[in-house]
C-alpha cells in the first residue's frame, strides 16, 4: 500500500521533471545497468570499525537540501534491544570495501570507545555528527 | 457440570504442579524475543524507522487495551487449559510470521496478535495456578511461578542473545516458534480435571458454578482495589524506563564490555527473583503482604537515587541486582493482592486485566517522563525524577493500601 504509494509518487515527479527539462518532446529516460555486487541498499547493513569491532547497523541516511548526503545514522551497542543508541556519523567516515565474491563490508574509521560519548540521534534537535578526526570527550 | 460443594481443599497432584512450572518457564522463554528486541530484528530486515515505531505503537495500544477484555475471556471460559494453548499457539504463530515474512501488513498483524494473545495469556497463567491450588496455598504457588518465569527470562534472554550474535536476529524467532512443542506438551500433561474453573475464576469452592458473577462496577468502585491499581500505575510508571536508560548510560560509559554488562543487568536481576520469589510468596501468607509490598517499593526509590549517582558501570550492575528485589515482590503480590480482593467474585481475571491496564498506562508513560527528563536535565535528573515518582508510590502504599491478607486462613 505505501509502497505503491511512493511509487506514484516518484513516477509523478519523474514525469514533471521530464516535462520541464524537455518541452515538448518526449524522451525515453536513459538506463544504467549496474551488477548486482556492486551496489546495495544501505538500511540495516552492519557496520565494523577499522578493528573489526561490531558498530551497530544503518538505520537511516541524512541528506541535506542540496542533495548531498551528509551522515548516516547507527544503531549503536546494546543486548537484545535494550541499551542501544542511534548516533549520526559522518558520511565521510564510512568506508565501502569490496570483499572477494562478496557485497562490500561498511566499515567505520571510528572505535567502540570514540562512538560511545555521542550523543543519541533525534530528529527534532540540532544533531552531533561524529567525523573521523577528533575526539569527543567523556560526557559526566 | 462442575460443581464442588465439598469444602475440602484441592489436592493437585505432584504432575500437575511439575507441568505448571515447565509451562510457566516456557512461555517465559517465548516471550523473550518479543519486546525490545523486535526492533533490532525489523531493523536487520531494512525496515525504516518509521514503520518499526509504528508496528511497536499499534502492539502497544493493543495490548493496553486487551488487557481487560482478557481477563473477561478468562474469566468467562470453562477450561482454562485450552485458552492457554490457543494463545500460545497464536504467539508462537506470531513468531513464525516475524521470521519468514518480515513485510509490513504480514508484521502488523503478527504483532496485534502477539499483543492480544499475551493479554490472554497472563491471566491464564494464574488462573490455572489458582484452579489448581486455591487461595489458601495460591501465595506459594504464585512464588513458584515467579522463580521458574525468571529462570526461563534470564535463560533464554542469554540464550536468545547468542543465537542472534552467532546466527542471525531471523532465528530467535524460529527457535521462538519452535518452543510451541514442548509447550503444548507440559499443558496436555496437567490433568485438566485438577484446574477447578470457579476456584480459576476467584469464586469460592463451595459455590456453585453457575452463580452469577459479582457485578463488575461494585467491584471496580472496591477502594483497596483503587488503591492498588494507582499504586501500580506509579509502580511502571517510575520502574519501566530505568532499565533502559541506564543500558543507554552504560553503553555511553564503557563501550568494550557494554553488551556484557547490559545483558548481566537483564539477567542479574532474574537470579535474584529466582531465588527470592518461592520465600516472599510463603512470607505473604505469614507476615501479610502489606510488609512485603512496602519493602519491594522501598527497593524502587533507593535504585533511582543511586543510578542518579554511582558511574563506576561495575557497580551499575550490582545496583540493578535490587531490581530482584523488587521484581519478585511484585511478581507475586500483584496476582496475591489480586486474588485476595475478587475472593468469592468470580471476576480474579477481569480485575487483573485491569490491573494490567494500570501496569501498561505506567509503562508505556515512563520512557517519555524518562526520556523528557534526560534530554531536558540530563540522565541523573531523570534517574532522580523516577526516584520521585517512586517515592510518591511508596508513600501511597505505606499510608492507604490496607491489608489484604484475609483474616482467618479458610480451608479452601
Amino acid at each position: 500500500m505505501r509502497s505503491r504509494f511512493n511509487i506514484v509518487l516518484f513516477v509523478s515527479a519523474l514525469s514533471a521533471l521530464a516535462a520541464a527539462a524537455q518541452p515538448g518532446a518526449v524522451q525515453t529516460p536513459s538506463v544504467t545497468v549496474l551488477g548486482a555486487q556492486e551496489v546495495r541498499g544501505i538500511l540495516g547493513r552492519d557496520v565494523r570499525s577499522t578493528a573489526n569491532e561490531n558498530m551497530g547497523r544503518i538505520v537511516d541516511v541524512l541528506v541535506d537540501g542540496a542533495g548531498r548526503v551528509r551522515a548516516a545514522v547507527i544503531d549503536f551497542g546494546g543486548f537484545l534491544g535494550v541499551g542501544s543508541r542511534k548516533i549520526a556519523v559522518d558520511w565521510k567516515a564510512l568506508h565501502f570495501v569490496p570483499e572477494a565474491g562478496k557485497q562490500y563490508a561498511v566499515v567505520l574509521e571510528l572505535t567502540r570507545d570514540q562512538v560511545k560519548p555521542a550523543p543519541e540521534y533525534k530528529e527534532d534537535k540540532p544533531i552531533v555528527v561524529l567525523g573521523a578526526s577528533g575526539n569527543l570527550e567523556t560526557l559526566p | 457440570m462442575t460443581e464442588n460443594c465439598t469444602p475440602s481443599p484441592p489436592r493437585p497432584s505432584q504432575r500437575s504442579l511439575r507441568r505448571l512450572d515447565w509451562f510457566v518457564f516456557l512461555v517465559a522463554d517465548v516471550q523473550t524475543g518479543f519486546g525490545p528486541f523486535i526492533a533490532v530484528y525489523l531493523t536487520t530486515q531494512k525496515w525504516t524507522q518509521v514503520e518499526i515505531g509504528l508496528v511497536m505503537t499499534v502492539a502497544g495500544l493493543v495490548s493496553l487495551a486487551g488487557q481487560m477484555p482478557g481477563g473477561a475471556l478468562v474469566d468467562a471460559a470453562r477450561s482454562e487449559r485450552t485458552v492457554a494453548a490457543v494463545a500460545v499457539s497464536m504467539i508462537a504463530l506470531s513468531a513464525l510470521v516475524y521470521a519468514l515474512f518480515p513485510i509490513f501488513p504480514a508484521v502488523l498483524a503478527a504483532a496485534i496478535l502477539h499483543a492480544a494473545a499475551s493479554c490472554v495469556l497472563g491471566p491464564s497463567i494464574a488462573a490455572i495456578s489458582l484452579g489448581l491450588v486455591g487461595h489458601a496455598r495460591i501465595g506459594e504457588r504464585f512464588g513458584r511461578n515467579a522463580r521458574f518465569a525468571a529462570i526461563g527470562s534470564g535463560l533464554s534472554a542469554a540464550a536468545m542473545g547468542a543465537f542472534g550474535y552467532f546466527f542471525s536476529a531471523q532465528s530467535v524467532f524460529l527457535v521462538t516458534a519452535a518452543l510451541l512443542a514442548p509447550t503444548l506438551l507440559v499443558l496436555r500433561g496437567m490433568a485438566a480435571d485438577e484446574i477447578n474453573p470457579d476456584r480459576a475464576h476467584g469464586n469460592a469452592p463451595n459455590q456453585k458454578s453457575d452463580r452469577s458473577p459479582a457485578a463488575l462496577l461494585g467491584l471496580l468502585n472496591n477502594r483497596s482495589l483503587k488503591v492498588f491499581g494507582a499504586c501500580i500505575l506509579l509502580f511502571h510508571l517510575a520502574n519501566a524506563a530505568m532499565l533502559p536508560l541506564m543500558g543507554s548510560v552504560l553503553t555511553m560509559r564503557s563501550s568494550q564490555w557494554a553488551t556484557v554488562l547490559i545483558g548481566a543487568c537483564i539477567v542479574g536481576p532474574q537470579l535474584v527473583v529466582a531465588l527470592f520469589s518461592p520465600w516472599v510468596g510463603r512470607q505473604a501468607e505469614h507476615l501479610g503482604r502489606r510488609p512485603l509490598l512496602i519493602a519491594g517499593f522501598a527497593a524502587l526509590p533507593v535504585r533511582g537515587l543511586l543510578f542518579a549517582t554511582v558511574t563506576d558501570p561495575y557497580l551499575l550492575v550490582v545496583v540493578q541486582l535490587l531490581d530482584g528485589l523488587t521484581a519478585a515482590v511484585f511478581s507475586v503480590m500483584v496476582p496475591l493482592t489480586v486474588a485476595d480482593l475478587t475472593r468469592g467474585t468470580g471476576r480474579f481475571n477481569l480485575v487483573q486485566g485491569t490491573i494490567g491496564t494500570m501496569m501498561g498506562v505506567g509503562a508505556s508513560l515512563s520512557p517519555t517522563l524518562a526520556g523528557y527528563l534526560s534530554d531536558t536535565f540530563g540522565s541523573p535528573a531523570a534517574f532522580l525524577g523516577l526516584a520521585a515518582t517512586a517515592a510518591v508510590g511508596l508513600v501511597t502504599v505505606w499510608l492507604l493500601m490496607p491489608e489484604t491478607r484475609p483474616a482467618k486462613p479458610t480451608g479452601g
